[in-house]
């Protein structure tokens, strides 16, 4: 797309109830959406979407560094790209050199150990897995 | 000269008190500073959530959802937010007082009630009273965390599914802007319907922006109005920890001041009382002269 305001980029937020941890323009920003990732740069399509779990990253944040691009874990939510921004919205967002790595694989141990009964149990512990390996592949990265 | 020293040793005694209030003061400002900046981190997340509903309303969905369902009340929960302390007015006995009408109007329609309380105040009060508590909370103080909020409300969510309760209200005292606080009490569930973006007094810009959904508009809706849920019923709490901080700032603020006037007033019988004892002592001597020099 030969827009003259690429270089631009997209301004990325990402919002938790408690408070707007990241509020950064971008090249692009990668969204784990509930059955994959997902790109976004200037001029994307509006969307509204229901996030997974998993990092979004940000690549070529202004200010920040070139080669490693910046990674907020996010568990579920929402985001809301309009044609400029993104808005990711979700209960628990933690940046990815926060993660404690060892905290994270005790997690995911616990959740692979517990037992669950009965269909709503059973679900609710994968979640818990998927959630605690998204949560160690980020901490690990 | 005992009346003067007694009056003395009073004035030293509301200066005390004075410190101490003064002192309890400026605690309930610093705190009332930190969990308004709390307060407004979270006021984004909020108003992300309601565009969005806003923008599924305007999509067309939004209408069929467990959450949305009006059903006549039969069991009916309360939610009470006070303060663990006092010292802060008329903070906890305004909502005390809301929730004993709203508890009454319960009972004269026969409805069953599941009462929460949060606060160490309003428990007491209310046990007083003889109010009947299925749970109580005392670890809500000036910065109540978001993750200590969700279980309170997932439960609710869980109830109001399985039909257990068919309302929800919290009682709590909410905050206008430093001058207003007011006791009221709100209903949280069932949710108000998502009303479409454009309908209101925000018409353009975003009413005209086409979204896709994905996966799709009632899927988003269902995972979306828990969680508007929940952000609403964290404001509650939020919302009553600024108010019980501005409520005690101001009480000490009137503290400090009436101790200021009883201090003067003190102060102005103590002189008087200590130059009248003068003059009596100099009226003695030249009674004593007088009577020497006949």
């Amino acid at each position: 797309m030969a827009d003259t305001k690429t270089d631009a980029g997209v301004r990325c937020v990402i919002v938790t109830p408690e408070t707007t941890i990241l509020d950064a323009r971008a090249r692009f920003v990668t969204l784990p959406l509930f059955d994959g990732l997902l790109g976004v740069a200037r001029g994307h399509a509006p969307f509204i979407g229901r996030l997974g779990v998993g990092a979004v990253r940000i690549v070529g944040e202004q200010g920040g560094s070139a080669d490693r691009p910046r990674e907020v874990f996010v568990e579920g939510g929402f985001v809301e790209v309009g044609h400029d921004a993104v808005t990711v919205i979700t209960q628990r967002a933690l940046h990815a050199e926060k993660i404690d790595a060892d905290q994270a694989r005790t997690e995911l141990a616990t959740a692979q150990a517990s037992k669950a009964v009965g269909d709503d149990a059973i679900a609710a512990r994968f979640k818990a897995i998927e959630a605690a390996r998204a949560l160690a592949r980020t901490a690990g990265r | 000269m005992a009346k003067a020293r007694a009056l003395d040793r009073r004035r030293k005694s509301v200066r005390n008190i004075r410190k101490i209030t003064r002192t309890m003061e400026l605690i309930a400002t610093a705190r009332f500073k930190k969990a308004m900046d709390r307060s407004i981190a979270a006021r984004d997340y909020t108003t992300q959530l309601a565009k969005i509903l806003e923008n599924i309303a305007a999509a067309g969905a939004g209408a069929v959802h467990p959450l949305l369902d009006v059903r006549p009340t039969q069991r009916t929960a309360v939610l009470v937010l006070t303060g663990n302390r006092g010292l802060c007015g008329g903070y906890n006995s305004t909502v005390v007082r809301q929730s004993l009408a709203i508890l009454g109007q319960w009972k004269s329609e026969r409805v069953a009630t599941h009462v929460t309380v949060s606060g160490k105040r309003g428990i007491s009060a209310l046990k007083f009273r003889g109010i009947e508590m299925a749970e109580q909370f005392t670890t809500f103080e000036d910065k109540p965390q978001f993750d200590a909020v969700v279980p309170i409300g997932r439960r609710y969510l869980a109830a109001y599914a399985a039909g257990e309760i068919d309302r929800l209200d919290v009682v709590y005292t909410k905050f206008h802007n430093i001058a207003k606080q007011e006791a009221i009490t709100e209903m949280l569930l069932p949710l108000k319907p998502p009303e479409p973006a454009g309908s209101a007094e925000r018409p353009t810009q975003l009413a005209s922006q086409e979204y896709d959904f994905y996966p799709s508009a009632e899927s988003i809706l269902e995972e979306i109005l828990p969680a508007s849920f929940l952000a609403r019923l964290f404001k509650c709490f939020l919302d009553a920890a600024v108010s019980e901080q501005v409520a005690r700032m101001v009480a000490m603020k009137a503290a400090t001041e009436n101790a200021s006037g009883l201090i003067k007033n003190l102060s102005r019988q103590y002189n008087r009382a200590r130059q009248s004892q003068i003059t009596g002592e100099i009226m003695e001597i030249l009674g004593g002269v007088e009577a020497l020099k006949k």
